[in-house]
């Protein structure tokens, strides 16, 4: 898809607010990456400066309990200028993160699988936005504006995943898995995105070539480069740290939850008020809750792969350890590609409202709590579980739009009929 | 419909809430339920004043209690009296014998005398600039290492050099020079107590309790050479009586610090039952010097706290301390009566040994609170919902308007092209919205109304909603409001009246320009007018809704300064848009500024000057709120109003 | 000069007389400006290493030894502390130093052991052991609070096989030394306080004191010239008396203000009236007495020291030669002046009591007291309960020397120090003054931060550390029950390697402790949370699968098909079979 005029200017000029952020107020960056609600300590840029100060004097960044992020990172952004005295190029690198995602997210809505797939075409897949409208949705998004400010690393992992969309739109397979398994590599969950991409792809492969590939054959080449191309990554960071101490200090933190920092999450406040004995169990029932929506959601909407990766977007934004803004401008920016949805979904104002709300009263308690301690825990905890509730609104709505949608297109006597759900 | 709406929900697990809102929605296409908001908003309106105006009774007011069983207040023995009167005698000549010399001098005897108690002391200089003028003096602090001690807490004691009203605080210096020579020969100190002189009330403090903690401008403020443990508590002492002394009837205890952050309840019922019983002194707060516990006199005691919290200046020494999370109060002696600078130091005496016993940082009693008397207050629970309701009617207003938007002044354009040119997230939905009831409401309104056929088609259809124009209007209106900010902030005193009358002429004619110039160039639809006008209520609401959790009362008296907004309307009757545009000037922000200085006999100039050195040294957000809340909001308002004229 | 020249004179005395004794005991009296009196008490007994290793002590206490040779301690160094010392104004630490610890409880030993696994292990044992015998929570020393030394700590001892000799140190910041720790520490002392210079510890003056350490060390001493090696346990006690609360009786400690005539006020003030005095500063050297300072007297010599040679001179004053000093005895002593009068030694009588009388003077010269070679404070920066950073400011007063040092920090876990923030700098030279330095991160719940730097610091100049920290919020059954006074995070320590000590012990200074404040959750609700958080989990699972498991249909057919429920998801999935097999 080559860069039209429009979509120049509208890269630029994102490109543009993003740099001026970042040099007409030199202290924004390190405010923003203090901010519980921006960068998490599996994302914050703070832990990954002093993982890379400790990487770089020879000392293992794993062997202690600040850095929780990917090795590869590690020498990635050892080739980059020390960000505290020469941060140009670090917020460069950002920026242009931050456009790739947009890139990836255009060529997402270009491919037009969000409407009409393999098995299936909306009754209202003439009403969709273009994909600069999409894109610009994403680079304008205030969260994604903070996220990328704070240079947290939840921008990367973004990119990876909008990128394996992209590419599973597209049917091509192989940067797919790679991206897939980068995504994965660097946060964990988004493996569970892989079946329901994999079944993209498999869409749009067959829809492209006349004859359709095996099912059975695929699924399996897919799984084992995906094991494949994971599993590389593996091994290279352990020969990068010399060491497999990583997993624990990655990924085991991810599991077990030792960093109860505070988050928009549904986890901190939880873990840190639950009772030692069951601490275990409920974070077996926690990861469980998470991972339980991936084969419900695939099974049911076969049919719209695309629509089922979003949705495990917004639930990944809404109950995985250490969620921040970043996966909710993810999620958000993801919906748009539904515009045919939108007549269907119900609580769409109150919902938008909602989060319109937690994101102002959200600081304003957590200051209360930590700065001015006239407030305790519980008024963050407060806003941040309607933030959660806000989200989950709008992911169980468009669920509810989308599956409305179907059954238009199985029924068509229906339309426009009041139904019930038995 | 309801019933149909919950056999719809019942299935589901959804909150109430949802299910309210579910019922609303499905509502919005009834006629009559256009016109409810307005009478909706206005009774929020009417509960939150009443509601602020009970308060003051028995029935919701509590009395005070100290809830930190540690501090014991009023429980041990004082025995500052005898020969440390003499001494006191001769450091009140000693401070008097100061007044007219240079601030190097005085800095220099304090701290011998301080010295002179085996105390460590040290000095600080610190320059502020502020509206052109040079704020400039110098702080003496002496630390008191207690033998218990191992320097990770202190509690301070505060005398500033000139009280609030610039006169030279003799008597308070002097007391704090002799307890400091009266606590040395103590061994029960479990803190270290620092005795802080300082050059004056506001900046002088301010200045020390940033470098502190290390958060001040290195340029112009001096860095303390020695530091103690972290303050857990502060009391100032305001007492300005010439060497000959002067015996003060009440104590006058201030306890609001800057941008309306309050102490610990706690403290205060400390100083309160300390003074009051242990040595039967008679404590006054808020300036109320006789105070029969009448609801009246309650009543005024409330709302001149809420004011002083409101406006969110310094209120005394005290006030630049509990930014940093800690406690401090003023004790400041008013009236003629027959205590005497003794029974304020036992009070003093005892108050620090009550704060010795604490064993953690005060916690337990409350940080929200607004006093009615010594002795009684309402809790944030009681009072908080008057300021939320007056937030939500704003808010209501606000979904009114879209929804009132929503309705089609012309045939219905073709719902697919639409393409809000920056589909932020949220306007990309906003923009939506309208479909979404397309298929089942039309049911459910046919089903009650009971007879389908009557219902017009075009009133099912929801017209398209432009958001470019409102969204990027009301973005620029928030952010014209910095411009002023700034021109308050930095104008040197002398022009800063002319700044003011110019200030106030422009956005007095402002919106009708804006108005004209729209009508010219862009000439906005109604619709264009109604959406512009339900954003910045939206944002109004929601400013508000979060600032009444950080200055409750700051956040009521805007609101309700600004709470015709959600009644004004842009009407095609120019006599009556005359008429509410005429009555929205009287509610300019700075009209009103301007009003309330005269109201309280204070000067412009003296308010701006204030302000500015409170946005300069204090770190004060009042004009932050004013200048980017309120006064947007009152601009988008009064355009949409002006538009009703110039169409 | 005078004074630190005596006191070197005093340290070769006590050094002299390690191999020779067996048992001596020393007590030196010091007055300091502001009329506080520096008291320092030095026990020390010997056991020769063979009789040690069978366990037939004779001076050495029983309790003790076995625990060590339990828990193959080597050599070992325990501290209890209270208050600060004050250099500004006392000069020199006593014994530079190396005899005292930071606030709170302070332990470090070299444990003999093949491997880190056994030295921890031992390291536990010991801990255990010496909670119960010095009634201190010892056994609070977990892994958490425990680091390995690499430059900061030397043996003092002389050790054969230093091979597997292994240093642990730990730190109880917040734990308050009393008498209850004083008392089995006398018990540990041939005399048990009952005579000689141990009958003067009482506990009321002796935690009322401005600042004061008890130490314990343990170490094995060989003779170079004759290879017999010995077993060297040394007790010390110094404490900074501030004379006049120390003077007032124990039945009425309350400092009331005096009678007006008792104090001496200004007459020259124009002001001065009957009603008005402004009080002068004391400025003669006010009168004392052992007995009024100690609240009791001195019980004569402890019987089991030497009676001949300069280990019998038990208790050294350092005074002014001009001084008057009386000396109030029944028994008979004797009186002996070192180093030009500044000096002065006595020997003890045999059950009599003894007491040395100070009368108020005016003194024309005062005692030269030396400084100390590097001035430190630390503090914490910043303000909220979510981050801040260390600020610690050194200085070097000497305008000559530059000094090299080594500084050690031990954080809890809860604090995470950002080490790619830590900066350090020289007022006086822009090069960085950090020459080496030792990190190991913390762990979570597993280890705490263990830093040292090896710096240098100019002549004359000040050096200012800092680095910033996040803090942790903990699991709410980790808070103590004040959790809102904060944690205490232990003093830094100071060791200086040049210009370094005469003997083995090094000179050593500490800063103060620090108080973290930590965020806390609401220790009320836990079960509210837990009940609130699965709610929005509830609605969000119920809502979506609610959605998954059922099917659409109209309204009308509703009842057709039959309402909901088992039945109707079973028929939902029927029908979707089908249309699934349809399409197939």
């Amino acid at each position: 898809m080559a860069l039209d005029q429009q979509q120049a200017l509208l890269f630029g000029v994102a490109a543009a607010v993003r740099l001026l952020l970042f040099t007409a107020f030199p202290s924004l960056p390190s405010l923003l990456a203090g901010r519980v609600e921006v960068s998490t300590p599996v994302t914050s840029f703070k832990r990954l400066q002093e993982g890379l100060f400790l990487y770089t004097h020879n000392v293992s960044p794993y062997d202690g309990g600040v850095f929780h992020q990917a090795p590869l990172l590690l020498p990635l952004f050892s080739l980059l200028p020390n960000p505290s005295y020469h941060p140009f190029a670090t917020n460069v690198v950002f920026t242009v993160v931050d456009l790739l995602s947009a890139y990836a997210l255009a060529q997402v809505a270009e491919s037009g699988q969000a409407a009409v797939t393999r098995l299936f075409t909306s009754s209202r897949k003439d009403l969709r936005w273009s994909s600069a409208a999409i894109a610009a949705g994403f680079l304008f998004n205030p969260f994604t504006v903070a996220t990328c400010v704070a240079r947290s690393t939840s921008a990367l992992t973004n990119l990876c995943i909008l990128t394996a969309m992209a590419k599973a739109s597209q049917g091509a397979s192989i940067t797919f898995i790679l991206a897939i398994s980068f995504a994965s590599y660097l946060a964990l969950h988004p493996i569970l995105l892989f079946p329901p991409l994999a079944l993209l792809c498999y869409d749009t492969r067959t829809a492209r070539t006349k004859h359709a590939p095996n099912p059975w054959m695929f699924a399996i080449l897919h799984t084992l480069g995906l094991a494949v191309a994971s599993g590389a990554l593996l091994v290279v960071s352990a020969v990068l740290t010399g060491s497999w101490d990583f997993l624990a200090a990655t990924y085991g933190v991810r599991l077990l939850l030792p960093d109860l920092t505070p988050n928009v999450g549904l986890w901190w406040y939880f873990f840190t008020e639950m009772f030692d004995s069951f601490r275990e169990f409920f974070l077996g029932v926690f990861w469980l809750h998470v991972a339980s929506y991936m084969p419900g959601l695939t099974i049911r909407l076969y049919r719209q792969p695309l629509f089922v990766a979003t949705t495990l977007t917004g639930i990944f934004a809404i109950f995985t350890p250490y969620p921040s803004i970043a996966d909710a401008s993810l999620y958000l920016s993801l919906v748009p590609l539904f515009r045919h949805l939108f007549p269907v979904m119900r609580y769409t104002f109150l919902a938008s409202s909602s989060i319109l709300y937690t994101s102002f009263l959200g600081p304003a308690f957590y200051h209360l709590w930590i700065y001015a301690g006239s407030g305790n825990a519980n008024f963050f905890y407060a806003i941040t579980l309607v933030w959660s509730l806000g989200l989950s609104v709008i992911v169980g709505d468009s669920l509810y739009a989308a599956l409305r949608d179907e059954l238009d297109v199985d029924r068509p006597e229906l339309r426009g009929k009041e139904v019930k759900r038995i | 419909m309801a019933l149909l709406c919950k056999s719809r929900v019942r299935g589901v697990l959804r909150p109430l809430l949802i299910r309210a809102a579910a019922t609303l929605l499905a509502l919005r296409k009834d006629a009559r339920l256009l016109k409810v908001p307005p009478y909706l908003s206005a009774l929020c309106i009417v509960v939150g004043v009443a509601w602020l105006l009970v308060l003051p009774l028995d029935e919701y007011s509590r009395r005070t209690y100290v809830s930190e069983n540690a501090l014991l207040p009023g429980q041990v023995h004082t025995y500052f009296t005898g020969s440390e009167h003499n001494v006191f005698r001769a450091y009140r000549q000693e401070t008097a014998a100061l007044a007219d010399k240079s601030v190097e001098e005085r800095t220099q005897r304090l701290s011998t005398i301080l010295g002179a108690h085996n105390l460590k002391v040290a000095t600080q200089r610190y320059e502020y600039h502020a509206s052109g003028r040079n704020i400039s003096d110098q702080n003496v602090y002496a630390i008191l290492q207690g033998p218990r001690a191992d320097a990770t807490e202190a509690v301070v004691l505060i005398a500033a050099w000139r009280n609030m009203d610039g006169k030279i605080n003799y008597s308070g210096v002097a007391l704090v020079l002799t307890l400091a020579r009266y606590f040395k020969r103590w061994s029960l100190w479990s803190k270290d107590i620092i005795f802080l002189i300082s050059g004056d009330s506001t900046s002088g403090t301010q200045a020390w309790v940033d470098a502190y903690h290390d958060s001040h401008s290195p340029d112009t403020i001096e860095p303390l050479s020695i530091k103690s443990g972290a303050l857990q508590g502060a009391v100032a002492v305001d007492y300005p009586a010439g060497p000959w002394g002067h015996r003060y009837d009440k104590l006058h205890i201030l306890y609001d610090g800057v941008n309306g952050q309050l102490s610990n309840l706690d403290l205060f019922n400390t100083a309160v039952s300390i003074a009051n019983g242990q040595m039967g002194i008679g404590c006054t707060l808020q300036r109320m010097w006789n105070h029969d516990d009448s609801y009246h006199q309650r009543l005024q005691t409330m709302l001149r706290g809420m004011i002083s919290q409101g406006l969110g200046h310094a209120s005394g020494p005290h006030s630049s301390f509990i930014p940093y999370h800690i406690d401090a109060i003023t004790l400041q002696t008013v009236g003629d009566g027959w205590h005497d600078e003794m029974s304020l130091g036992r009070t003093l005496e005892s108050l620090f040994r009550s704060l010795n016993n604490l064993l953690e940082h005060l916690h337990q009693s409350f940080f929200f609170y607004l006093l009615l008397q010594a002795n009684r207050f309402v809790s944030i629970g009681t009072y908080l919902p008057s300021a939320m309701l007056i937030a939500v009617n704003f808010s209501i207003s606000a979904i009114a308007l879209w929804v009132l938007s929503g309705r089609p002044q012309t045939p219905t354009p073709n719902p697919a092209s639409t393409k809000p040119p920056q589909p932020d997230q949220q306007a990309g939905e906003k923009a939506n919205e309208k479909e979404k009831e397309q298929d089942k409401p039309t049911f459910i309104v046919a089903e009650i109304a009971g007879a389908k056929t009557l219902i017009p088609a075009s009133s099912l259809e929801i017209t398209e909603r432009p958001l470019f124009l409102p969204l990027t209007f009301v973005l620029a209106t928030h952010f014209l409001g910095l411009l002023p900010l700034y021109l308050f902030n930095h104008t040197p005193l002398p022009y800063l009246s002319y700044t003011f009358t110019f200030v106030a002429l422009t956005t007095t004619l402002l919106p009708l320009l804006t108005a004209t110039s729209l009508a010219h160039f862009q000439r906005p639809t109604p619709q264009e007018r109604t959406l512009i006008q339900c954003f910045s209520l939206l944002l109004l609401g929601m400013f508000l809704a979060a600032l009444a959790t950080l200055n409750f009362s700051l956040s009521f008296l805007v609101g309700l300064l600004a709470a015709p907004l959600s009644f004004a309307r842009a009407s095609r009757n120019k006599g009556l848009s005359a008429v509410v545009g005429g009555l929205l000037l009287l509610l300019n922000p700075v009209v009103v500024v301007w009003a309330a200085t005269l109201y309280f006999g204070q000067d412009v100039v003296e308010v701006l000057v204030k302000a500015a050195e409170g946005w300069h040294v204090w770190g004060l957000w009042t004009q932050v709120v004013v200048w980017l809340v309120w006064w947007p909001a009152w601009f988008a308002g009064s355009v949409v109003v002006a538009g009703g004229l110039v169409s | 000069m005078l004074s630190s020249l005596a006191f070197l004179l005093l340290h070769v005395l006590l050094a002299g007389a390690a191999a020779s004794s067996e048992y001596d005991e020393r007590l030196l009296l010091r007055p300091l400006p502001q009329s506080s009196l520096l008291a320092s008490f030095t026990f020390r007994s010997t056991e020769p290493a063979s009789t040690f290793s069978q366990q037939n002590l004779r001076y050495f206490p029983r309790s003790l030894g076995q625990i060590l040779q339990h828990a193959h301690t080597e050599e070992l160094h325990l501290r209890f502390s209270v208050g600060r010392w004050d250099a500004e104004n006392w000069g020199q630490r006593p014994s530079y130093g190396a005899r005292e610890g930071g606030t709170g409880v302070e332990l470090w030993a070299w444990v003999e052991a093949q491997s880190e696994e056994e030295a921890f292990s031992r390291w536990l044992t010991l801990t255990n052991a010496l909670s119960g015998l010095f009634c201190a929570s010892l056994n609070f020393i977990d892994a958490t609070k425990t680091i390995r030394p690499v430059m900061s700590f030397q043996p003092e001892g002389d050790h054969k096989n230093a091979s597997n000799l292994h240093v642990l140190h730990g730190t109880l910041p917040h734990e308050v030394v009393c008498t209850e720790n004083l008392t089995p520490f006398l018990k540990l002392l041939p005399c048990k306080g009952k005579a000689g210079i141990s009958s003067l510890l009482d506990g009321h003056k002796l935690f009322d004191a401005a600042w004061q350490t008890m130490s314990i060390d343990v170490r094995p001493v060989c003779d170079a010239v004759s290879s017999t090696c010995s077993v060297e346990m040394e007790q010390t006690v110094d404490m900074v008396l501030d004379v006049d609360r120390a003077k007032r009786p124990r039945d009425n400690p309350i400092p009331r203000p005096l009678p007006i005539d008792e104090i001496e006020c200004d007459t020259s003030k124009p002001y001065n009236a009957a009603d008005t005095c402004y009080p002068l500063d004391k400025t003669a050297e006010p009168a004392w007495n052992l007995t009024e300072v100690f609240g009791r007297p001195l019980k004569g010599d402890c019987p089991l020291t030497e009676q001949a040679g300069d280990n019998a001179n038990t208790v050294c004053l350092n005074i002014p030669p001009e001084r008057t000093v009386q000396v109030n005895t029944s028994g008979e002593y004797a009186e002996t002046q070192f180093s030009s009068g500044t000096l002065r030694c006595y020997k003890l009588p045999t059950g009599a009591d003894f007491d040395l009388v100070l009368p108020k003077q005016q003194m024309t010269t005062g005692l030269v007291l030396a400084k100390p070679p590097l001035y430190a404070a630390r503090s914490i920066n910043g303000h909220g309960q979510e981050r801040g950073s260390v600020q610690a400011i050194i200085k070097n007063p000497s305008a000559t020397e530059p000094v090299e040092f080594v500084y050690l920090e031990s954080l809890p876990w809860f604090m995470k120090p950002y080490l790619h923030t830590l900066r350090a700098r020289v007022d006086t030279s822009p090069e960085s003054p950090i020459r080496e330095t030792y990190y190991r991160p913390a762990v979570d719940r597993q280890r705490g931060t263990h830093l040292e730097l090896k710096m240098v610091i100019p002549p004359a100049s000040t050096l200012t550390l800092t680095y910033d920290f996040e803090k942790a919020i903990l699991r709410y059954t980790e808070y103590p029950p004040d959790a809102n006074r904060g944690f205490d995070v232990a003093p830094a320590v100071v060791r200086l390697l040049s210009p370094n000590s005469q003997d083995k012990k090094g000179i050593y200074l500490r800063t103060t402790s620090l108080l973290l404040p930590l965020p806390t959750p609401d220790f009320s609700m836990p079960y509210n949370v837990i009940i609130l958080t699965s709610t929005v989990m509830a609605l969000g699972f119920g809502n979506i699968f609610n959605l998954l498991v059922r099917r659409f249909v109209g309204v009308d057919e509703a009842q057709t098909v039959g309402t909901g429920g088992v039945g109707g998801v079973v028929r939902g999935k029927l029908n979707r079979l089908k249309a699934l097999l349809g399409k197939g």
